[in-house]
């Protein structure tokens, strides 16, 4: 990088590396990891996570991030049915499916 | 850019020794006791609550502004122990941060414990799922009658069930090793080709936490690498990475 200043946040004309590190890699490091805060300026940290969704989603459908295994998301409360809730109904509708003599359908 | 009080706000990217300099430019040190942390004025115009949350969903922003927020957190790493924040940590007033390092003293001063002298290597493996099929042997011969169909699409279901499962043991078997040569690793979420933009799978999507400049670990990923290539199978490294993560008490291995 030739620029000596270091850019913060806010100044958009920053020279990009020669080889700039793949973007995907760069999101899941800065927006899955790293010290996790709760600053003055509250930001929900369900938007950042359902942020990180849209971008995966963005450019894989929800189906296809499923069958990849990203599904993390179902267990958050605010981007689903509340997880529990769901098992809890599932448990519930396949306990009357067994008392009715029908068969549920394998999960796994 | 100096801006009129009330009008910014002050992005944390991470937290390093009070001792550390920064090199020249519009970032500050906010010094607490033995820790500082980094942080940039931004407008509140950009970061303020509802500002963000609309901005966030701009996807170009917020790859120009993750983008600056790795970049920022490379260039300390070059210099300092640093303890990267995830995206988003803002604070209207100095004090603010101030208050926020007292705070997580104990927390911060332990995260830089763990990754001082030390650097995060990621490391990916890729398949070529049918050069991997390929390398099993051969593909069950063209069938005549209805029962040899039958028989050699079982087969193929079964083909595809030893690729995944070959490829889970080399994927597990080369994080193994590669943790031999490592403080701490994590095997992360692989990427779905959508997000890589390669024709190849992703099989592994290491971190590992190294000391020094990683030099065992890279031997290891060149003798992973030299192993598996003739069936379809490759690693490679990324990185050097702020050590994103291994900071949250909990992460890694």
């Amino acid at each position: 990088m030739s620029s000596n200043e270091l850019a913060g946040v806010g100044g958009l004309t920053q020279p990009r590396p020669t080889n700039p590190a793949q973007l995907a890699d760069v999101l899941e490091r800065v927006l899955d990891k790293g010290i996790v805060i709760a600053g003055d300026i509250k930001i929900d940290l369900l938007d950042i996570e359902l942020l990180t969704v849209r971008i995966r989603l963005l450019v894989a459908s929800a189906d296809k991030a499923k069958e990849m295994g990203i599904n993390w998301w179902e267990g958050d409360p605010f981007l689903s049915l509340n997880g529990r809730d769901r098992r809890g109904l599932e448990g519930r509708l396949r306990r009357l499916e067994a008392a009715a003599g029908l068969d549920g359908e394998d999960e796994e | 850019m100096i801006a009129a009080p009330g009008t910014t706000a002050w992005y944390v990217y991470g937290v390093v020794d009070a001792s550390a300099s920064l090199p020249p430019g519009r970032l500050r040190l906010v010094e607490e006791g033995p820790l500082a942390a980094v942080a940039g004025a931004v407008p509140l115009s950009e970061f303020g609550e509802e500002a963000l949350a609309e901005r966030l969903n701009d996807r170009r922003w917020l790859e120009v502004h993750v983008r600056e927020h790795e970049e920022v957190l490379q260039r300390l790493a070059a210099g300092s122990t640093v303890v990267p924040f995830r995206f988003g940590a803002i604070y209207r007033q100095l004090d603010d941060v101030a208050a926020m390092l007292q705070e997580r003293r104990a927390d911060f001063t332990a995260a830089l414990a763990r990754v001082r002298g030390r650097i995060e290597v990621g490391v990916k493996g890729w398949a070529d799922r049918e050069q991997v099929s390929a390398s099993l042997g051969d593909a069950p011969p063209q069938a005549a009658s209805g029962r040899a169909y039958l028989e050699r699409r079982l087969t193929e279901r079964q083909r595809v069930e030893q690729v995944a499962a070959l490829l889970a043991d080399i994927a597990g078997d080369a994080h193994a090793r590669l943790l031999r040569h490592a403080d701490e690793g994590v095997a992360n979420r692989t990427q779905p080709p959508e997000l890589t933009g390669r024709a190849e799978s992703m099989i592994l999507n290491g971190a590992y936490l190294v000391g020094g400049d990683g030099a065992e670990l890279a031997a290891e990923v060149a003798a992973l690498e030299a192993e598996h290539r003739g069936r379809g199978v490759s690693f490679e490294t990324t990185g050097p990475w702020p050590p994103h993560n291994f900071v949250e008490p909990g992460e890694g291995s």
